[in-house]
Order: structure tokens, then sequence, then C-alpha cells
């Protein structure tokens, strides 16, 4: 009873959310309700038992990443949006985009289980599940390489970022 | 869930919440007492005894000053900002210990509102929100100077945050614990700011750049920015940045004494005293750094961040990742 109405608040307040952000004209409004979709994902996810995800969404996502993205509509001071496409074509290209995302989770969602679906039977969860420690044993252990090679990627992409920025160097 | 739990529950929201709140202007005080003696002026003294009743007179006056805002603000983000400081330090201060359990009337009680098994993941949130109360703020009034001090808070948060993150970690190595009350039940016979002294400095250093204090206080340097973010905020909305400034002071004074200061263990004396003693002494540091520091100039706040404090910071963790793993 009260998962299910806390699931429909998060629920709720991240799809409004998520349809401000693409209907909102002013950008710094747009970023502001981005970061209430994240929060309520993150209340999602620890409704999952995903405390540390949840965690990693607020510190990373919403505090950092989007302060970064207000710093720099902040700074270019945007008044409105300034359309790349007409917005006949946006239009179009928007709804087959959306119309493409539906049939395809409607595809993965229904499809192979027929009316059932495929979510399966929650299995029981270890106690420790979603922590720290089981997450980092996880990461370390079965993902070790997938992990690395993450972190490599990032790596490269922070070098790639200073060099662009700063091309005095050659 | 029992009826005993609730009440418990709300009785320490209370008691924190009113401490917190009710400890800012106490704290403000002292921080102006302080100030003129070290300035060699006696600070206030003409409300109440010792001046006591000043910061209330003030909160007063704010209360009944009239609410502008400005006609070109974002009125709704006008609004919320301030909100979104006070809101944000208030839900930090509810994972903090101040004391050990205690048994009262057949139950045992945790002092402490909530610990969470993230607690020290919780405060980083909570501290990575609170940006946003600054740079809204800045931004929404639509003036100048405010967008320059909310521009240069995103900056200097966001840096800050990260050296303040990885000097938090080697606690969490050696505790094997993100709970605040777990890190502070393993300082009963050694006090973390022993074996890790470095972390300790670069932790002060960094609350100090996060609560936005001098010398730190760029975001609000009135000798370039008027009062840079707050310019434009008047009445209770500027009251709201000011109780969150301060609020936002004990969060991370908590987080110190906790995370090095050994929590509330100390000789004789019950736990929460203990705890207070250390609160107010950190306060006290607080002020002395704002009577003795001028304030830094941009790129040298950036340099020390980036250039300083992160890379010492991440060596200090890897320097105490081996030896705990040399030692088994």
């Amino acid at each position: 009873m009260v998962e299910g109405f806390l699931f429909a608040m998060f629920a709720g307040v991240a799809v409004g959310c998520a349809l401000g952000v693409v209907f909102h004209r002013n950008p710094v409004h747009c970023a502001l309700l981005l970061v209430g979709v994240l929060l309520s994902l993150a209340g999602i996810f620890v409704m999952l038992h995903a405390q540390f995800v949840a965690a990693l969404q607020v510190i990373v996502y919403a505090g950092a990443i989007m302060v970064l993205f207000l710093f720099v509509v902040m700074l270019l001071n945007i008044k409105g949006e300034s359309p790349l496409l007409s917005p006949g074509a946006a239009k179009g290209f928007g709804f087959l985009f959306a119309l493409l995302v539906c049939v395809e989770l409607f595809w993965t969602v229904v499809q192979p289980g027929g009316q059932e679906g495929v979510m399966p039977e929650a299995a029981p969860l270890a106690h420790d599940f979603g922590s720290p420690a089981a997450l980092g044993k996880l990461l370390y252990t079965t993902w070790l390489y997938p992990f690395e090679i993450t972190s490599i990627l990032l790596l490269v992409a922070v070098v790639g970022a200073v060099v662009l920025a700063k091309r005095k160097f050659f | 869930m029992d009826l005993g739990f609730l009440i418990e529950a709300l009785v320490k929201i209370l008691i924190v919440l009113g401490f917190v709140l009710l400890g800012v202007p106490l704290i403000v005080w002292m921080e102006r007492k302080v100030l003129g003696h070290m300035q060699d002026r006696i600070g206030p003294q003409r409300v109440g005894p010792f001046g006591l009743l000043q910061t209330i007179a003030d909160g007063m006056k704010l209360f009944f000053k009239e609410d502008l805002v400005p006609a070109q603000a974002d009125k709704v983000v006008f609004a919320i900002a301030p909100a979104i400081a006070v809101v944000t330090a208030l839900a930090a201060a509810t994972v903090i210990p101040f004391g050990d359990q205690v048994h009262l009337f057949g139950r045992d009680i945790q002092l402490h509102i909530t610990d969470v098994n993230i607690a020290i993941l919780f405060l980083l949130g909570a501290t990575s929100m609170g940006v946003y109360g600054v740079v809204l703020g800045g931004w929404a009034s639509n003036s100048k100077y405010p967008l320059l001090g909310g521009l240069r808070a995103s900056a200097q948060m966001i840096s800050y945050e990260l050296a303040m993150g990885v000097s938090l970690v080697p606690i969490i190595l050696m505790t094997g614990s993100l709970s605040l009350a777990q890190i502070g039940r393993a300082q009963e016979h050694l006090w973390f700011v022993v074996p890790q002294f470095v972390a300790f400095v670069i932790y002060l250093v960094c609350a100090v750049a996060e609560t936005n204090r001098a010398p730190f206080d760029l975001a609000e340097a009135e000798t370039e920015l008027v009062a840079g973010f707050h310019t434009e905020f008047s009445s209770m909305r500027f009251a709201l940045y000011f109780l969150s400034e301060y609020a936002n002071m004990m969060v991370v004074s908590g987080v110190a004494i906790t995370c090095f200061l050994g929590a509330w263990y100390g000789p004789v004396l019950p736990g929460p005293v203990w705890f207070l003693i250390k609160l107010s002494l950190f306060l006290f540091f607080y002020v002395w750094l704002r009577a003795t520091f001028p304030r830094l100039r941009y790129d040298q706040l950036m340099g020390l961040g980036w250039k300083v404090l992160l890379p010492v910071a991440l060596l200090n963790l890897a320097v105490t990742a081996v030896v705990l793993t040399v030692r088994g």
C-alpha cells in the first residue's frame, strides 16, 4: 500500500517533470525539471533496494553533471530556444522517434512472454543486496574487465577534453 | 513500526531541528562577538545580556521587512531557491549522530534521527544539491552581480566537493562502513585525526569552501559583487539564505567531528555534551578563520582545489589503501 503510493508519487513526478523538460521553453527551467526527473528516479532506485545507485544518481547526475549543465546555460545566457530544424520537421522527427521507442519497449516487454509479459517473479534478495559492499564485490570480480575498460574510456575522454580545450599546447 | 518508534522519531526530529534552528542565532551572535573582540571592538551588547538577543532582534527586523522581487526576476525559481538551500542543509543534519545509544523509557535510543547505511553518501548528495540554492538564487535574480556570484559558487562548490569526498574515503576504508554512527563508534580509543591528519586538513579546507565562508566566500565577495548571489534577496528570503549558511556550517562541523575528532567520545562528561563542546570549538574556529585570512583570488581558489587538495587527497587515499592492505 505505502509502496504503491510511493511508486505512484515518484513515477508521476518523474513523468511530469520529463514532459516539462520537453515542452518548457526556458532552458534553465528544462534543466531544473531534468533534475526533478533524476531525483524521482533516485527515489525509485531506493524502493528497489538499490540505495548505492540512488546515492550515485543524486551525487553524480543531479548534483554534479546537472550543475555543469546549468553553469553552461547560465554562462551563455540563452533566452529561449534557437531551433536547429524547422518546427514542422522537428515535430515530425520527434513523433517518429517517440513511436519507435514505444514499439521497441512494447516488443521487449510483451512480445517474448505473450500476454503475461516477461517480468519474472521477484526473486528473494540477498540481505546485502544493493549495498556498496555487494556492488563493489561484483564490480571487482565478475565485471572487472568491463569496469576497467569503462574507466580507461573515461580517462581518455578527460585527456581528450583537456587537449581540445588547451590547443595552445601544440 | 509501533507507536513508541513514531514518538521517538518525532522527538528526535524536533530536537535536531530545534537545535539547528535555535543554534543559528547563537552562532551568529558568537560570530559577531568574537569578530568584534578580534578586531578590537566589543561587538553587540545592547539587546539582552551581552547582546545575546541581538540576532533575535535582527531576525524580527528581517521578518517585517518588505519582500522585494526584482521586476525581471524568474518568480518561481526566485521563490524556491532559498528554500532549496535550507532544505538541503536540514536534510543533511538528519544523519549526524550526536551521541552513543542510550537506554531510556525501556527503549534503546540511537542519538541521531536516522542511520541510513550510506549516511556519508547521503550527506554528499545533500551538499551537492545545496549548490542549486546558491546557483539558482543568482540566476533567478536576473541581475549581473548575483549571476556572477552564482556562477562562481557553482564552479567552486563542484570543485571542492570532489576533494571533500575523496578526503572522507580513507575513513571509510579504515572502518569498512559508510554509516556515521559506526564511524563514530570506531573512534572510541583513537581519534581518526591522528592516523588521517592529511585527510583532516583537506576536509577542513573543503568544508570552509563548501559552506562559502571566508576566506572562500567568493560567491558573495562584497568588494567585487555587492553581495553576490543574494544581492536581490530581502526579508525572509534573505534570512533563509543566512540560515542555510549557518546550518551548513553546523553540518560540516558535525561531520568533521564524527569522522575525525572522535565523535561524541571524551572523558567524564556524557556523549552529547562532548559533541556540543567540540561543535562550539569548531564553529569558533570558523569565525577565527574569517577574522584572520584575506579572501582568495578566484584563480588561486581553483588552483588550490584542483592542483593541491585533490591530488593530495588521492595520494592520501592510495597510501591509506596500501598501508591497510599490507597490515592485513
